[in-house]
């Protein structure tokens, strides 16, 4: 053995006995605060309803895995924060894996096998490669203090939009303190340990086998010299080490014994979270199981389990704070603060040993940790909050589970309730009759094809919008014009189609959702064709997404893909190029939800047009403000509306001329919000069809 | 203690409808049928009582109608209602709202309730007679078109105000049993969920005859009416019509038409 081969860092030297054993107690006993903990967490989950999980669960753990260690959710939109938790999260990990593996041996391996191999080579690799995780922590923590105390990000600010200054909830001080103690104990943790390392070399520098090899510990190494050079004497620094070794180490074991009492259990919730990830959380709602006597979440307890974990995962980033279209204009919603609200709501009340009365579980109301329905029909359902979601908390099945309680009670607008009733009476929500959802295609040189009559290659699902809404009528009968001429061979439902119940199912209406899918399937059924295409996203996520669980398999694209296909086929040909200036909205249910992003963009490009692209573009959307059913709901008088908050944004881009949408909603509610906001006459909202049919035409078509 | 509520199915015109073959009511197929306006503000406000009792309350809703009523009765059932009954007889065809009122009158001795609510009106059909024609058969007192009613359940009379023209209010003092016929407007009637309604298709629906009631059919349907309806139709539109353009343009047209009106043209 050379010399080298007997280093090893000393571990209990000058220890007495009595010391080390009131350590092993210590440690111990934080290790049994850390189960306990774990054991009444599992305990609340467990509270929650039953979930059964699909799909294959090594895909899930690669998923977890494949976003922790590349920290991509986390650097999204934020990539100063990515950066510095990625430090964090390397430094943490490589010295909590570093530390056990002296346990490993010390504890288990040389006691029990005398095996012993931390020394010579891999004790020298080891120290130098944990003082480098001590530099990637402490800097990854210096950055995280800054950003909380100089940066004063707004997502940071903790007050509450559905809470008014004196609530005893509002701007909730506990949580920033909460986490100015977590950066502080990590980071004396940190420093501590160099200190400690610096002490220990300084007080045994006369061992040539430690003062030799001080290099491989180059922070350490450093910082004993300057001690050195203080005039720190080898005996001062031994009591040094003494003391700073039981600071430091019963700092390290109180964080453990913390981690599922605080914030830092997100290290276990958020990586349970993203485990339990649904991908399609949004664009998919649950069913009501036929054994739950009353629809929805009423008690904190009908959340499932995986839910109640949602809750914990949790940091607090403010990512969803700040892409909500509902608090960017002053609703009373913030997703962050319904996560939080219910996270304290469910930590009163389901951390206790036994279970409250059922009376004392209700999530509905205004006292601390309840959520107001106010709150609950402010969201819009955009899916904002759950697509960026670093911990995939699914915020919109928790809203709208919420929402179907209080639709049970009928605690909702009038003119929405009234709008309910009219679709199920009429099963459009224009309160038209049937008969009259095929009127449009009347005012065509061709016929439309019955598709319940005869057999077509594609089944145009119109929707409630696209069929009844006079602006609309005009882009749906250009389709049309579009579809014939391109030669495709089509036909709609006529009044055999109702409300596709993609914006009913998100109010909470289940059993209405339930009747209008089961009508459509049906007649979707009953016609012949190959494909279905719609020019609304809202019907293309629920029949994509949602009739598969109700029976009705069905391929269906977006216009967009279509036309584009027609395109490529050469069935659609260009006439003149289209020399626009444009911006393109990413409708909500077209591009989160189903990712849908590139061809209304190809076809953009296609046509000529030049595309300037908005800050809020793609995933970062933002929501026009109609869905979730708002669009029948009014929105309180006097304080700006999503929609104009977005046509601020496009006025901002030099010389736009038109502000391109590719939905039907997204139509009625941009062009009201275009006057609305003044900018009439500046630029125009133009449907993407609208510009297709002029590039195409051979005919002028005014601009 | 129990509450009975008449509530009727009633039709509003599908676009484009077109009169029956009888010429006395429009093709059945162009009607959307839905729970008469005024009934679900009288449901409310017993389903509101009932509510409010300490004792228990039974709403019983009563409906004259073909099978298809039954629709109208599940809702009212997802609101809240206890228990519906269901009186259909062909004979019944084409009956006046007296003769209606006959067999509700019937069914009110069978049940014997403490307070029989129905509307004030149908929206289809609006002869604000029904209620009222009820109470006259039961020899009951009644009130007609209640905007606000104080009523406890258990209590020998009820307080009510009742809508006069002019923005007049009437207070009254009105011994039970009575019947009140309610404005809309009394209250904000609840929604019913889809689902609420789906379950409420599994409860049973009370459905008896005339021999039930104790009713024979002469005295319903045509034979027991006094009024027919003899034709139902659209009148004539007028034939006013709008003259656009300039000034010189449009007393030449009116000159035109003057001149084919005399018969020059």
């Amino acid at each position: 053995m050379s010399h080298i081969d007997a280093v090893t860092r000393i571990l209990f030297e000058e220890f007495a006995t009595a010391e080390i054993r009131f350590f092993y107690v210590i440690g111990y006993a934080a290790i049994a605060v850390f189960f306990y903990g774990v054991y009444v967490q599992v305990r609340k989950y467990r509270r929650g309803a039953a979930l059964r999980l699909d799909g294959s669960p090594w895909a899930r753990v690669l998923d977890m895995v494949g976003s922790v260690l590349s920290h991509r959710t986390i650097a999204r939109r934020d990539t100063g924060a990515g950066a510095a938790h990625r430090l964090i999260f390397y430094g943490f990990v490589l010295l909590f894996l570093g530390t056990s593996t002296i346990t490993l041996q010390y504890d288990i391996l040389d006691p029990l096998f005398g095996i012993r191999f931390w020394q010579g080579d891999f004790y020298l690799v080891f120290s130098l490669v944990l003082d480098m995780a001590g530099v990637m922590l402490i800097g990854g923590l210096l950055y995280m203090m800054a950003r909380r105390g100089w940066m004063k990000l707004p997502k940071l600010d903790y007050a509450r939009p559905d809470r008014v200054p004196g609530d005893p909830d509002f701007e909730r001080p506990q949580y920033r303190r909460e986490d100015w103690a977590f950066l502080w104990m990590l980071i004396i943790i940190g420093v501590t340990g160099y200190i400690l390392e610096a002490a220990r070399l300084v007080w045994l520098q006369d061992r040539p086998l430690v003062w030799q090899t001080r290099w491989w510990s180059p922070v350490g190494a450093e910082l004993a010299e300057a001690l050195r050079t203080a005039g720190l004497s080898a005996a001062t620094a031994g009591t040094l080490r003494h003391g700073l070794w039981w600071f430091h180490g019963l700092i390290a074991l109180a964080l453990i014994a913390l981690i599922p009492w605080t914030k830092v259990k997100h290290i276990f919730t958020a990586a349970a979270s993203l485990l339990v990830r649904d991908p399609l959380a949004a664009q998919r709602l649950p069913r009501i199981p036929e054994s739950q006597a009353e629809p929805g979440v009423a008690k904190i307890t009908d959340f499932t389990w995986k839910q109640l974990l949602n809750l914990d995962a949790c940091t607090k980033c403010g990512r969803c704070h700040e892409a909500c279209p509902a608090r960017a204009v002053g609703a009373p919603l913030s997703p962050r603060d319904v996560i939080l609200s219910l996270r304290e709501f469910a930590n009163a009340a389901l951390e206790k040993n036994v279970l409250p009365d059922a009376v004392e579980l209700g999530v509905h109301g205004k006292a601390p940790g309840q959520v107001t329905m106010e709150t609950l029909w402010s969201c819009r359902t955009c899916m904002a909050c759950v697509e960026i979601c670093p911990v995939a908390v699914e915020h919109i099945p928790i809203i709208v589970q919420m929402r179907r309680k209080l639709v049970e009670e009928g605690s909702m607008e009038p003119l929405l309730q009234k709008t309910l009733q009219t679709i199920h009476k009429t099963g459009n929500s224009f309160g038209e009759s049937r008969r009259k959802r095929g009127a449009w295609s009347k005012a065509l040189p061709f016929a439309v094809k019955d598709a319940r009559k005869e057999a077509v290659d594609v089944l145009w699902f119109v929707g409630d919008y696209a069929s009844f809404d006079p602006r609309n009528q005009s882009v749906t009968q250009i389709f049309a014009t579009l579809l014939h001429e391109a030669g495709v061979d089509f036909g709609i439902l006529f009044d055999g189609e109702s409300n596709a119940g993609n914006d009913v199912r998100r109010v909470g209406e289940e059993g209405l959702y339930e009747v209008l899918a089961e009508a459509n399937i049906s007649a979707l059924h009953q016609a012949k064709f190959n494909s279905v295409v719609t020019t609304d996203p809202h019907s293309f996520n629920t029949i994509r997404n949602e009739y598969p669980d109700f029976g009705g398999k069905f391929e269906i694209q977006h216009y967009t893909t279509l036309l584009r296909q027609l395109f490529d086929k050469g069935r659609l040909r260009m006439a003149r190029k289209l020399d626009y200036r444009v911006t393109f909205h990413d409708p909500c249910h077209l591009g989160r939800f189903n990712k849908g992003y590139e061809a209304p963009r190809e076809l953009l490009a296609l046509l000529g047009c030049e595309l300037v692209e908005m800050g809020r573009s793609r995933a970062n959307s933002f929501c026009c403000g109609a869905g979730g059913g708002r669009i029948w709901i009014p929105d309180p008088v006097g304080s700006e509306k999503p929609a104009q908050n977005r046509m601020r944004e496009a006025a901002a881009i030099d010389g736009l001329e038109v502000y391109v949408v590719s939905c039907p909603k997204d139509l009625t509610m941009f062009e009201d919000a275009l006057k609305t906001t003044g900018n009439e006459g500046k630029f125009v909202v133009k449907e993407l069809i609208e510009l297709v049919r002029e590039a195409v035409s051979h005919e002028l078509v005014p601009a | 203690m129990k509450i009975l509520v008449a509530v009727k199915q009633v039709a509003a015109l599908d676009e484009d409808f077109v009169i029956g073959a009888d010429g006395r009511d429009v093709d059945a197929e162009f009607l959307i049928r839905d729970l008469n306006e005024w009934d679900d503000f009288s449901l409310e406000e017993a389903v509101r009582i009932k509510e409010a009792a300490a004792d228990p309350v039974e709403v019983v809703v009563v409906s004259i109608g073909p099978e298809e009523a039954d629709e109208v009765l599940r809702k009212c059932l997802a609101k809240g209602a206890d228990r519906a009954v269901r009186i259909w007889d062909e004979a019944v065809a084409g009956s006046d709202p007296i003769a209606i009122a006959r067999i509700l009158a019937a069914v009110a001795r069978q049940e014997a309730p403490d307070m029989l609510l129905a509307g004030v009106q149908s929206s289809d059909h609006g002869f604000a007679s029904t209620g009222i024609a009820t109470a006259g058969f039961l020899g009951w007192p009644h009130g007609a078109v209640v905007a606000s009613l104080a009523y406890t359940s258990g209590e020998k009379s009820a307080v009510f105000r009742r809508e006069l023209e002019g923005g007049l209010l009437h207070q009254v003092t009105i011994q039970c049993p009575a019947v009140l016929t309610i404005q809309a407007g009394i209250n904000t009637p609840r929604y019913a969920s889809l689902r609420s309604i789906k379950q409420a298709a599994a409860k049973p629906i009370d459905v008896r005859n005339l021999a039930d009631v104790g009713i024979s059919a002469h005295e319903v349907g045509e034979q027991g009416s006094l009024s027919h309806v003899r034709r139902m139709y659209i009148p004539d539109k007028g034939h006013a019509q709008l003259i656009e353009g300039s000034a010189a343009e449009q007393a030449k047209r009116l000159a035109g038409i003057i001149r084919a009106f005399k018969g020059e043209a």
